[in-house]
């Protein structure tokens, strides 16, 4: 089990060195638009920047969920190092970018954000292979205490949030937001709310597992999927303009996820033998990175509402 | 018999989350028993230990479970099973009658005490018991067969198997609480769990168990 | 010391120990011997702690006795096979006939939550036919209850338990689903499933009284897998920490350490107290009625014990059936190493099952069931096991070695009542000076049709699946039942379907003693409904004035 970490830990510090130079490298280039000094940043790249930040936030909650997950899977197979370098590539540029005002996607979050995406589809195949092959294909018992079927979907969503911020910097500050030819705030709002769904089936599946027994637990299945559901309606419902309500709602979703992370620690605390016994229960406990992706997930909501707010044609 | 878990031993994990109060306390009263008789007489000892040894031969190269001394207090301390097979007399009495007889046995086999006999012939005479055709009046009617599988083996077994040495032998977790198991699946092992030397990995196996704790 | 609770009495000075705090307390009512509480029990298991409880809960005054000790869990509890022996019988006991049991750790538990203490958890339903064994299946006898009224009953245990199951039960009729989510399957249980999913037969995981999420102060299981010895993380929902302390909350009084040696009788035939030994002296308890809840062997040897003039052959006795039909269920085993690590020592032992053969009546040469379980006995059980195929020395050893290899599972099988399976009194006595219990027993040759369709199946089932050095065990048995059948008329049963005794309308009998076939189940969730019953009997019969 520990053959794992010294090429997995070489490999990620690599890319990370490297990711970091070249990043440093572009600061300054002729071939990259110039940033726009002293005037306010278009929507654009304000709901780009702030799609950076949800993207990272997503990535360093998949990040350690994945490390300690993959470690109770004792690594079995050298793939699963492969999300944790995703997720920490993907903090990595979404730090980068959370500060950047420049137009124009970046060479080097670009791909990034892109491989991040189809980590998380690739993970996603690996897990429903998985699960599949046990006895009992998708019963109960192997969806529960299998590899988690909608986890690799966070690695996604974080890579997508990414790939999307870097499209939205891709639009002229004066004309239409489009990304991939689509209403960019609308897509936006509808990518977030197909993903607080996607986290919220998998919080419900654990929550599940757990019989509900606490009646916190069922939270992460009324707030969020209410959010998605006023995500939805505002991403169909061009002309009009975002409710406050779904403003409102986005930001106690947000708050949910930390909540959550918060009640992850009570859980692990007040399992047999608490912090003393976290060999095993951090790994066997509520995962307490989890919960935090819903925040990830409704910034990049907000971000969706804030494009259609400040944006005359998204 | 080379060692499946080189380097590993439940002792390692005492004052790990594996290990409560109530567990230290009885393991180390277990592991301070003294290797005398309380309740054999000398010539019975002499006889158990012979037994002992055939029952579950110990390699040289560890310090000695106790095996006799552990039987021994069990039957000084009378902890009986709380059942017998009503052929067999009380515990106690059925232990002394066995030693006695198996000895008379050895004497009128071979001209002398069990203790003094070799390995093989020591192992034919329990056979023998085994098979039932032990017999003659120091048996006072018990048979071999039910004495032999319901008190000797049964005994000096369970005598061995309470002791952490076998536990660290046969790569037992040994004892788990508060900390349980993470890792439930095939193949898996939590890193305080014995690694196994499979051919080939003997020094992996090792170092990992060193790491044990 | 971890024996104290072996040594003084823990329900007196009007307290009782809270299972859930270390060194905790909990308040409890206590009565006076002189005065004449509506119910005493005789025994606080699946049978007495659960009646208790329920009864207690319906405003009658309760005292339960427990020959055992009231342990805390989490502070007596050791890892550690030998030490925890002060959880079974180890009082004496006689085994004779052609298949003499084993008695002690493999069935018979002493303390306060009797043998649920140490228990293995496995909590399933009856099959509904099998309470009209002989109308509907030939064979046995007619239980006098209807199984849609089991049915509720199980559910409410259920509940009452918070037992883990899977989503979907695969045999018998719905049933509401398992409060809590089946736990995690081990390796060991993956080889059952694999070893069935190869024959063509359905599996499931193994509905089991432990935790597998936070239960109030109850955490998770953690899969220390030593459960037969004793739950120190108190995930396991054991009468002790379920039944007992809702019964003392609700007014009950427990008292532990405290032998019941006798059943007093009046002039006009009715139970009055019990005699009981308790901090070395002999006291005598009156009651308006006595449960007795001791089990299959204490509750005859008790009411054998109990005899006077007017009952000279043993209470509640005039069918001549207190203490036959002795049932228990055959429990062999199959085993095989495999070539994976399977690590059987990390889980509760039995985390799948099959009840197929208990729900099938074809291609079967016999009549009953069976279910079979996946195994992980702890080193000196699995020591015991070897030895029983005759190995000792150097080949033991090696066999011993290959512990982290094997797989196997074993059956609970349907035995049949038979009448010379008994349990009588003999001529030795016990600590108290009462008479001990002679167990008589043998296997009828339906009996061991069963086992041997059981092993050949099982055996096949591991071959499917690689398994190497299968081999079987000869003999083993589990559970203890039938020593005081319940049924529809006096001649032919002990008690009827309130469990109330015939003779002494004051004198009922609520533990597994009373069921008039054993089915191929665990009993504890059926004799716990049976208790959930009964209380409810007596609350509509009290109202009616005719307790």
């Amino acid at each position: 089990m520990p053959t794992i970490r010294q090429p997995g830990a070489v490999a990620l510090g690599v890319a990370a060195i490297g990711i970091g130079a070249l990043l440093l490298r572009n600061r300054n280039t002729a071939t990259r638009r110039p940033a726009l000094r002293d005037a306010e940043p278009p929507p654009t790249i304000k709901a780009a920047r702030r799609l950076n930040r949800a993207s990272g936030l997503i990535a360093t909650s998949t990040l350690l969920d994945s490390a300690i997950e993959h470690y109770r899977g004792s690594f079995h197979n050298k793939a699963m190092i492969t999300p944790l370098i995703a997720s920490a590539l993907t903090l990595v540029v979404s730090v980068h970018g959370t500060a950047d005002k420049h137009q124009g996607a970046h060479r080097v979050r670009d791909p990034v954000y892109l491989a991040a995406a189809v980590t998380g589809l690739v993970g996603t195949g690996f897990h429903l292979y998985n699960i599949g092959k046990r006895p009992g294909g998708f019963s109960w018992q192997n969806l529960f205490y299998g590899s988690p079927l909608l986890a690799p979907a966070a690695v996604t969503l974080s890579g997508l949030l990414g790939y999307y911020s870097e499209r939205l910097r891709d639009n002229a500050p004066a004309g239409p937001a489009r990304v991939f030819g689509l209403r960019a705030g609308r897509a936006l709002a509808a990518l977030s709310s197909l993903g607080l769904l996607a986290t919220a089936a998998e919080a419900g599946l654990l929550h599940f597992r757990g019989a509900f027994h606490d009646p916190f637990m069922y939270a992460p299945v009324t707030v969020p999927p209410i959010a998605a559901a006023l995500l939805a309606d505002t991403a169909l419902g061009h002309p009009e303009p975002p409710n406050r309500l779904t403003c409102w709602w986005l930001r106690l979703t947000a708050w949910v996820g930390f909540v959550g992370a918060a009640f992850h620690i009570f859980g692990v605390h007040r399992n047999m033998g608490g912090w003393r016994n976290w060999r095993q229960n951090v790994l066997n406990g509520p995962p307490i990175p989890a919960p935090p992706s819903f925040t990830g997930l409704a910034l990049a909501g907000l971000a969706a509402l804030g494009l259609l707010e400040e944006h005359d044609d998204a | 018999m080379p060692d499946r878990y080189p380097g590993y031993s439940v002792l390692a994990k005492r004052d790990t989350p594996s290990w409560n109060e109530a567990t230290r306390q009885v393991v180390d009263a277990r592991l301070a028993i003294a290797d005398e008789p309380h309740f054999f007489n000398p010539q019975e000892w002499q006889t158990l230990r012979a037994v002992c040894d055939r029952i579950v031969p110990q390699p040289s190269n560890r310090p000695e479970v106790p095996i006799a001394a552990l039987v021994d207090r069990k039957l000084a301390d009378d902890e009986r099973d709380g059942y017998r097979t009503s052929s067999l007399p009380k515990m106690q009495q059925a232990w002394q009658q066995g030693l006695a007889a198996l000895d008379a046995a050895a004497n009128s086999r071979h001209g002398t005490r069990y203790h003094a006999l070799s390995g093989m012939q020591q192992d034919s005479l329990l056979t023998a018991m085994q098979h039932g055709e032990l017999n003659g009046p120091e048996w006072h009617g018990m048979p071999s067969a039910t004495f032999f599988t319901e008190r000797l083996v049964h005994d000096t077994l369970a005598a061995y198997y309470s002791h952490p040495t076998a536990w660290s032998e046969i790569g037992f977790g040994g004892p788990a609480s508060p900390r349980g198991y993470v890792r439930m699946y095939f193949n898996r092992r939590d890193p305080w769990e014995a690694a196994e030397a499979t051919p080939g990995r003997e020094a992996q196996a090792c170092k990992a168990n060193e790491h044990v704790g | 010391m971890l024996d104290d609770a072996l040594h003084a009495p823990r329900g007196v000075h009007g307290r009782a120990p809270d299972p859930f705090r270390i060194d905790g307390w909990m308040p409890m009512r206590q009565f006076e011997d002189n005065e004449e509480v509506d119910f005493v029990i005789v025994g606080t298991g699946a049978g007495g702690g659960t009646l208790a409880c329920r009864l207690a809960e319906a405003g009658f005054s309760v005292i339960g006795f427990d020959a055992g000790a009231w342990w805390r869990p989490l502070e007596e509890f050791a890892s550690d096979e030998t030490h925890q022996s002060k959880l079974y019988w180890t009082d004496e006991r006689l085994c004779d006939g052609d298949n003499p049991l084993t008695l002690g750790r493999n069935n018979c538990g002493k303390a306060v939550g009797g043998s649920t203490v140490h228990f293995a958890m496995v909590s399933l339903r009856f099959r509904p036919e099998w309470f009209k064994s002989r109308s509907q299946l030939g064979y046995g006898v007619d239980w006098p209850l209807d199984w849609r009224e089991m049915w509720h009953y199980y559910s409410e245990v259920e509940q009452a338990l918070k037992i883990a199951g899977p989503v979907g039960y695969p045999w018998g009729p719905p049933r509401p689903r398992y409060p809590y989510r089946a736990h995690e399957i081990n390796a060991a249980g993956w080889v059952l499933a694999k070893g069935c999913e190869a024959m063509g037969i359905g599996w499931t995981e193994t509905p089991l009284a432990t935790v597998s999420a936070p239960r109030r102060d109850s955490p998770s299981c953690v899969y220390r897998g030593f459960c037969v010895i004793g739950c120190s993380t108190n995930a396991k929902q054991s009468v002790l920490i379920t039944w007992i302390p809702r019964a003392v909350k609700a007014g009950a009084e427990i008292r532990d350490l405290a032998m019941v040696g006798r059943i007093e009788t009046d002039a006009s035939g009715r139970a009055t107290g019990v005699h009981y030994h308790r901090e070395g002296k002999w006291h005598f308890q009156r009651a308006r009625n006595v449960v007795v809840a001791g089990y299959a062997i204490e509750t005859p040897r008790l009411l054998l014990n109990s005899a006077n003039s007017r009952y000279p052959d043993g209470l509640a006795n005039s069918s001549g059936l207190v203490g036959k039909n002795l049932m228990t269920q055959t429990n062999q085993g199959v085993f095989g190493t495999m070539r994976d690590e399977i690590r059987w020592y990390k889980g509760p032992p039995s985390l799948t099952l099959t009840e197929h053969w208990n729900y099938t009546d074809t291609g079967k040469d016999f009549f009953g069931g069976y279910c079979y379980m996946a195994q992980g006995p702890l080193p000196q059980t699995w020591a015991a096991t070897q030895a029983g195929r005759g190995l000792w020395g150097e080949p033991l050893l090696r066999e011993m070695e290959k512990y982290n290899h094997q797989a196997g599972m074993k059956i609970v099988g349907e035995t049949l009542p038979q009448e010379r399976n008994r349990v009588t009194l003999a001529d030795e006595e016990d600590q108290y000076g009462l008479p001990i219990a002679r167990v008589t027993y043998s296997l009828c040759d339906n009996d061991k049709a069963l086992v041997k369709h059981a092993v050949d199946f099982m055996s096949q089932s591991l071959a499917a699946v690689d398994a190497r050095d299968i081999w079987a065990e000869d003999d083993d048995t589990c559970h203890l039942n039938g020593t005081a059948r319940m049924g529809d008329a006096p001649r032919t049963s002990v008690v009827d379907a309130d469990c109330r005794s015939w003779d002494i309308r004051n004198l009922w009998i609520c533990d597994g003693s009373v069921f008039p076939t054993v089915g191929g189940v665990n009993p504890s969730l059926t004799i716990q409904a049976i208790a959930c019953r009964t209380a409810d009997r007596i609350r509509q019969l009290a109202a009616r004035g005719e307790l």
